[in-house]
């Protein structure tokens, strides 16, 4: 068994290794009503996650997306007593504008994804200072229960996040697999140069790409403003790190071409249990960044095509 | 007669000119902007972010990127700090020997950030992110949220002790940028800078060892970062885990607002000086003409896109990631 053919398995068996770690340490650990509550808590980053996975999938970056959804949190609450539900579309909207902005800078204007997407950062930050007034917004507590109510409850014991998560997946992956776009972006993802030649819109594809980011990236905010009740400027920092991690765990590399939301999905569980064991084993919150930080860099290099790479800037 | 409007000719000087407009029409609005106390107010914010520039500036002459230094900033002023108080908190009292250690201290933080880069084969945006992220990790586990500060004013005379009206820190910047362009221009490791960011398969054709260049230069970066990090200590007085952020976002815009090509092989240190000078009048200007604040984040973030877009040669650029 070589190792090339066991790579794309490499995530699920981490994530199964960590669950039977941590299992064994705390046997409480894998109640179900414990496991669902874990994976109900962190959709927000999931979704977040989901759209970045778009954006590395062609091989660029979006560091917009912390700054977008702490931009969201702010919008949704100053916004949601004149609109009502009409907030989400605003939300999405505002989302989906400046993530083809990014996308529009990084394809016909030839800025890095990862500059284009840090500028576009500064403006979502600049516009979410402003709305709020640099202070901590709250959402009006019936108003919000009225409208996104359903976001936040529970059936049973399965919390609604779960099914928004299990939604977007599936809308994800049906872009994925079963559409035009989706092959257009493996394409991309799998070379650039190659793609153009035979004919694609390239452009058009990845800016997309990010406008789908951007998206995802402002829903992550409307779902954790809702969670919280309230939006602030600096609300979500603390998500961008994790998120990435997500999706270079889960095996999608940082060159794109391969893996995917479903491997975003195993990639957001496994950090979810990677911060759920450093709770039990003691490890306080503060120490969490240092961890992750360091388990990115043995991601990316565990994953990253290096054949793609003639020259590594 | 050679011509003078030549795009390379606007190109250099492009920047020089946008300062000299910023600084006409900010005095146009204001004639306060134009004061000896404000350019010292303007100075002051600009020296620990100038080293932090200057660093990341012999990176992006290599082609590379470094994120990092929010991080490293962070970790490096909260070890000073630390480093200070064991040594009993005053210059005086055997303290010196902090600045020494902590400048190693980020040479080295630097030179694992060029390490894992260059042997990982990961590219440097993403390694220098992840490694940020773990200093500044390191930062908060270090002072437990808490802000750690010592008092000596001694140290303290790098902001309060003033010739021409303009403090000692401000001095020390400059010869630190002496020394940058010292690098930069008369030794060896930054002529490789230039010739890997010119052309890496060439340089490496014609026999620079371009991995250990590129780890000299994460490392010299590191090192330049930890002079920003004892500035802002004297500048604050004190240290926290925030105590680099924003700093990424500001030293990249000022260095690509200077005139050095995200591309690599062109501008240097003195384009990184014209830029932090013209992030920092921006900044400081739009407080003087009575702008509120908040417009800051976007102003810098249309600025480094406009930059990166009119440095870009398109025709030389096959696709961008």
């Amino acid at each position: 068994m070589d190792i090339q053919r066991l790579k794309p398995h490499f995530p699920w068996i981490t994530l199964l290794v960590l669950v039977t770690i941590v299992g064994i340490a705390d046997p409480s650990f894998l109640k179900p009503a414990n496991l669902l509550s874990l994976a109900g808590d962190i959709v927000p980053l999931f979704i977040m996650a989901l759209g970045l996975t778009f954006a590395i999938y062609i091989g660029g970056i979006d560091l917009s997306a912390q700054s977008m959804a702490n931009m969201i949190t702010v919008v949704a609450s100053v916004y949601l007593a004149p609109l009502g539900i009409w907030v989400a579309g605003l939300c999405i909207l505002a989302g989906f504008t400046l993530g083809t902005l990014s996308g529009y800078l990084t394809t016909r204007m030839y800025v890095p994804s990862f500059i284009s997407t840090l500028a576009v950062g500064g403006i979502c930050f600049s516009v979410a200072q402003w709305l709020s007034g640099n202070r901590a917004l709250n959402m009006d507590a019936t108003q919000r229960n009225e409208t996104f109510g359903w976001m936040i409850g529970r059936t049973g014991v399965v919390p609604h996040e779960l099914f928004i998560a299990i939604g977007l997946l599936a809308i994800c992956l049906l872009i994925e697999r079963r559409t035009v776009l989706g092959r257009a972006l493996k394409a991309v993802g799998a070379g650039e140069l190659a793609a153009a030649a035979s004919g694609l819109n390239v452009a058009r594809y990845k800016i997309l790409a990010f406008a789908i980011s951007g998206g995802l990236a402002a829903v992550a905010g409307l779902l954790f403003s809702v969670k919280l009740s309230g939006g602030a400027p600096t609300i979500a920092n603390g998500f961008l790190l994790p998120a990435i991690v997500a999706v270079l765990v889960g095996g999608t590399p940082l060159t794109g071409g391969v893996g995917g939301v479903l491997n975003t999905a195993i990639g957001t569980l496994i950090v979810a249990v990677i911060r759920a064991s450093m709770l039990y084993f003691g490890i306080a919150a503060t120490q969490q960044q240092m961890v992750f930080g360091l388990v990115l860099i043995a991601a990316i290099a565990l994953t990253i095509d290096r054949s793609k790479l003639r020259t590594v800037k | 007669m050679p011509r003078i409007l030549t795009r390379e000719n606007a190109i250099r000087w492009a920047p020089f000119m946008v300062l000299l407009a910023l600084i006409v029409l900010f005095t146009a609005i204001n004639p306060s902007f134009l004061s000896q106390r404000n350019f010292a107010r303007i100075a002051i914010a600009a020296a620990p972010a100038l080293m932090v520039a200057i660093g990341v500036t012999f990176i992006i002459v290599m082609g590379s990127i470094d994120l990092s230094m929010e991080g490293v900033v962070s970790l490096t002023a909260v070890l000073f700090c630390f480093l200070m108080l064991a040594l009993g908190g005053t210059l005086a009292s055997g303290g010196w020997i902090a600045i020494p250690v902590i400048l190693a201290v980020g040479a080295a933080t630097g030179l694992v950030n060029g390490f894992i880069h260059v042997k990982l084969k990961i590219p440097s945006f993403m390694a220098s992110l992840a490694l940020g992220f773990v200093g500044t990790g390191a930062a908060i586990l270090l002072t437990g949220g808490d802000i750690v500060k010592f008092d000596d004013p001694t140290f303290r005379a790098l902001l309060t002790w003033r010739i021409l009206g303009f403090p000692l820190m401000v001095y020390v910047a400059g010869l630190c940028l002496v020394l940058a362009w010292f690098i930069q221009s008369q030794t060896r490791l930054g002529r490789y800078f230039y010739a890997v960011g010119g052309g890496e398969e060439l340089a490496h054709a014609s026999g620079v060892r371009v991995q250990h260049v590129r780890m000299a230069g994460f490392s010299l970066a590191g090192f330049f970062y930890a002079i920003a990090a004892i500035l802002q200590v004297a500048k604050l007085g004190q240290a926290e885990s925030v105590t680099g952020s924003n700093f990424m976002f500001m030293s990249i815009t000022s260095v690509v607002v200077g005139g050095v090509a995200l591309w690599g092989g062109i501008g240097g240190v003195w384009n990184t000086l014209v830029g932090v000078l013209i992030v920092a009048v921006i900044n400081n200007g739009m407080v003087v003409i009575g702008l509120p604040d908040f417009l800051q984040a976007a102003v810098l973030g249309l600025l480094v896109i406009i930059a990166v877009i009119l440095s870009t040669d398109r025709r030389a650029v096959a696709f961008v990631k």
